[in-house]
């Protein structure tokens, strides 16, 4: 590896990392765990942005354009966070049992093994999954190989216009985010090295730990729990694979979808107006990953807002959801704008979505066997869930005590009524049926579900007290 | 005490139900198998590739021109419900190799039945093959067939050496169905173009299956028949169940890491120590690698062309062709529709079926469409037309 790149990784882990810190400089249970994972994609994000925005006519030298710019970032956060730090809130626990304590080492141990072995993985294979050299990697290896930007269009548009430069591809749709931070590895590697620019997938899953573990300390959790917590995560069998056969931007809408999520949840139990901030742009940044991410920025969104309404209102915002659906049935042809899809066109038997295209709505029997199979039966998940409803009915007088919990529920609730309805109902039963795409989107909320499963479980006595205000008080503050 | 022996016979039997169940065993199946057949490797005759016998085994050394190697043997003729079981052992076999169990029924003597089967490894392997349903009727011809591990080997370096040991037929019983079980759940399984979507469909092998649905319900049965005969408390039954249920997710990511270590010791045996120009050039699809090659090639001494579209048979052929050619302006001409194509435009044509080039009119038609075209280059499957005017 040469002295660029390492600088390349450097800047990015400063620059997000500095930023973190800038937003979140109390020192609690979790803070540099939190800062470091957090900072790690944070940090990739960032690279990305300043790449597609001062690199567009020379990617080939994307470092030293957009370098500064994170440089930049990282000394002024850096300035802020030392303006800014102070002692942060502070509650641990007893140590955890010797058992405990082995049981876990064994599992930081089991963590460890198979990051290197993932690791191994992508410094030495070249590009394998089908989209990720299909839909992912085409731009950004046309980006780093030509030396400079060019758009892709449809492939009408590209052959209407055949003196410009325009470049055409199934996915030329798809957002660039990714493309652009691959590019900036590539200016880094100095060349297309797939291994290379694929390595940030390892990264991603460092800090989609890192940053759980931290906030799941800095929201309550004992040590010994949050571990255990981060080894479950870090030990699902089709996370580890998406890291290992990198190139899938969905682990990244499962890491700031969970970021995000981490976030709100700190901002309803503790009133850190930064993590809300945080929240909001990692659910904006959702639909500049993947289309999907629209979807759950939507649906992230929708659950905030409800959660900030007073009583009386969320009854009233409840009824006229039902009214909605109501109309949706009566009057077909109805227009929904959806953030970053378009107008989404709802009928009685379709579902009309821009660049996706028409879903027919019926039920689809095998499709729904898919489903089952994908969560209970395939090894993709080890027994999260099984046992995720079990918790839920075993600690459902915490779920019902806990304001935090039930807006988290609520919001993966709903995410999983979407899923459902989009697998079982619609066209895209297929890839259920085919176990080509449930999988993949089901993962997204992987992270919150655990998230949501660690607060069921955190011990009360080690937990602060839910401090989310009533619901009334809680909107005259916002 | 009485209680604690009680509650281990209890569990005890717990379990075997529940194995037996997985393994498709029932109460009153023998423990040893009542019927066998035993097929010593010298038996087996080399139909691709080329190989020696050595002992009662056969050294398998080369395969055939098509990258395949083959043995088989005729033997006499049995009833494939009565021997569902087969056992295999071979020695050295590479990981970059996938292998199949081919066979011939009475019923079809002209067809050959292709079913893949895990990966032998070191030491027997053991399919159940009741739920495959082309085991049936009267089998009169068995053998194995190797060839690259599709979709992931690249088939230069697939080949090394191996000697194939035996096979055995077996008749249903509680050793060979366990066996079985044990192969279906910890065989190695290599990555696959699905594997990034779910994990165990992600290759179509006969005899492997998850263990998740038979152990959670087991281990379930298990801590509530305990709850139940040493009237544990709910407090005691709750920390007991999560232990459980922690205890079993460690061995199913035990299980995980065995696998995935497995899957990566094959990109270790096919790119460690190797620089990044010649991994790259180490494809599975080396056939598309070639075809990329001679494509830029000629591309390289055509005058610029105003468009490039492409086209082929595979989806996976015309997509992985494009991006192997990046960054050539390539688009797809299935794609176009009946949209313009500019004059001078280049079609590029891989194993195509669909388009037909009409030498005296200089026309190459296919999806309903007519272009006037000059066939500019063909070589094996790959053909180049230049478009001479516009057209749609």
């Amino acid at each position: 590896m040469s002295v660029a790149f390492v600088l390349a990784w450097a800047l990015c882990l400063a620059a997000g990392t500095a930023l973190w810190l800038a937003l979140d400089p109390r020192q609690g249970p979790g803070w540099r765990a939190a800062a470091l994972g957090h900072g790690c994609v944070f940090g990739m994000l960032a690279a990305a942005g300043a790449t597609a925005l001062a690199a567009r006519a020379d990617t080939a030298h994307a470092l030293w354009r957009a370098g500064p710019l994170l440089l930049l970032m990282a000394i002024a956060c850096v300035l802020i966070w030392r303006a800014r730090v102070r002692p942060g809130f502070v509650y641990d626990a007893a140590n955890a049992k010797k058992w405990t304590a082995a049981l876990l080492g064994i599992a930081v141990v089991s963590l460890a093994w198979r990051g290197w072995t993932a690791l191994r993985e992508i410094l030495l294979r070249p590009t394998y999954p089908w989209d990720a050299w299909d839909a992912w990697a085409v731009k950004s290896k046309t980006w780093a190989l030509l030396g400079h930007h060019a758009p892709f269009v449809p492939i009408d548009e590209w052959l209407r216009h055949p003196a410009r430069e325009l470049y055409t591809s199934i996915a030329w749709g798809y957002p660039s985010t990714l493309a652009w931070m691959q590019v900036w590895f590539a200016s880094a590697a100095g060349g297309w090295i797939e291994p290379l620019v694929n390595l940030p997938w390892f990264a991603l899953w460092i800090g989609l730990l890192l940053a759980h573990y931290g906030q799941w300390r800095a929201l309550g959790m004992r040590r010994a729990q949050a571990l255990a917590g981060t080894y479950a995560l870090g030990s699902l069998p089709l996370l580890d694979v998406h890291v290992a056969l990198a190139g899938y931007a969905d682990l990244w809408v499962a890491a700031v979808l969970g970021f995000a999520v981490l976030a709100w949840l700190r901002w309803m139990q503790r009133r850190e107006r930064t993590q809300l901030a945080i929240a909001v742009a990692c659910a904006a940044l959702l639909p500049l990953l993947k289309l999907e991410g629209a979807v759950w920025l939507s649906l992230f969104a929708a659950t905030v807002i409800y959660g900030l309404l007073p009583v009386h209102w969320r009854r009233r915002a409840f009824v006229l959801l039902l009214c909605l659906f109501g109309l949706v049935v009566a009057v077909s042809g109805l227009k929904l704008p959806v953030p970053g899809l378009g107008w989404v066109d709802i009928g009685r038997d379709y579902l009309s979505v821009p660049i996706i295209g028409r879903l027919n709505i019926a039920w689809h029997g095998p499709a729904f066997a898919g489903v089952l199979n994908s969560l209970f039966v395939q090894p993709n998940w080890h027994l999260l869930w099984w046992i995720a409803p079990v918790i839920v009915l075993w600690r459902w007088r915490t779920l019902r005590a806990n304001a935090a919990t039930r807006h988290l529920g609520s919001f993966l609730l709903a995410a999983l009524g979407f899923l459902f309805f989009l697998f079982v109902f619609t066209d895209a039963a297929s890839f259920a049926e085919t176990y080509t795409a449930i999988n993949r989107l089901l993962m997204h909320i992987v992270p919150s579900l655990l998230t949501f499963l660690m607060l069921l479980l955190r011990d009360a006595s080690a937990a602060p007290a839910d401090t989310v205000p009533r619901p009334a008080v809680r909107s005259a503050a916002v | 005490m009485i209680r604690r022996v009680v509650c281990v016979i209890v569990i005890g039997i717990i379990w075997v139900c529940a194995l037996g169940w997985a393994a498709g065993m029932r109460w009153n199946t023998p423990l040893w198998p009542a019927q066998k057949i035993v097929l010593p490797a010298r038996e087996f005759h080399v139909v691709m590739g080329a190989g020696a016998e050595d002992g009662d085994a056969l050294q398998v050394g080369a395969v055939g021109g098509d990258g395949n190697a083959l043995q088989s043997t005729r033997i006499t003729p049995v009833v494939a419900q009565d021997l569902p079981i087969l056992r295999y052992r071979f020695q050295d076999f590479p990981r970059t190799l996938e292998l199949s169990l081919v066979f011939r029924r009475a019923d079809t003597p002209d067809d050959v039945q292709v079913i893949t089967i895990p990966w032998p490894g070191e030491g027997w392997r053991t399919v159940d093959l009741r739920n495959v349903p082309e085991w049936r009727g009267e089998i009169v011809e068995l053998g194995f067939i190797e060839y690259a591990t599709a979709q992931l080997v690249p088939p230069s370096v697939a080949f090394r050496p191996f000697r194939f040991v035996r096979a055995e037929l077996h008749s249903p019983s509680w050793r060979g169905g366990v066996a079985g079980l044990s192969t279906a759940w910890f065989a190695y399984v290599p990555w696959a173009l699905l594997s990034v979507s779910a994990l165990a469909p992600d290759r179509a092998t006969a005899g492997t299956s998850s263990p998740l649905p038979v152990l959670l319900p087991a281990l379930a049965l298990s801590v509530l028949a305990a709850a139940l005969i040493l009237g544990w408390s709910r407090r005691r039954l709750l920390r007991r169940a999560g232990i459980a249920v922690a205890i079993l997710w460690l061995l199913l990511d035990l299980r995980w890491l065995r696998d995935f270590g497995n899957r990566h010791a094959l990109t270790e045996s096919l790119y460690a120590g190797k620089s990044w120009q010649e991994r790259q050039r180490l494809l599975p699809e080396q056939d598309l690698l070639a075809a990329a090659d001679r494509i830029r090639d000629w591309l390289a001494t055509l005058p610029p062309a105003p468009r490039i579209l492409l086209d082929a048979d595979s989806k996976y052929a015309f997509l992985r062709l494009i991006y192997l050619l990046l960054p050539q302006n390539i688009g797809l001409l299935s794609l176009s529709g009946n949209a313009e194509l500019p004059a001078g435009s280049v079609i590029v044509l891989y194993s195509s079926s669909t388009w037909s080039y009409d030498a005296p009119r200089r026309r190459l038609s296919g999806s309903g469409r007519s272009y006037p075209v000059d066939a500019l280059f063909e070589d094996g499957v790959v053909r180049l037309y230049r478009l001479r005017e516009r057209a749609r």
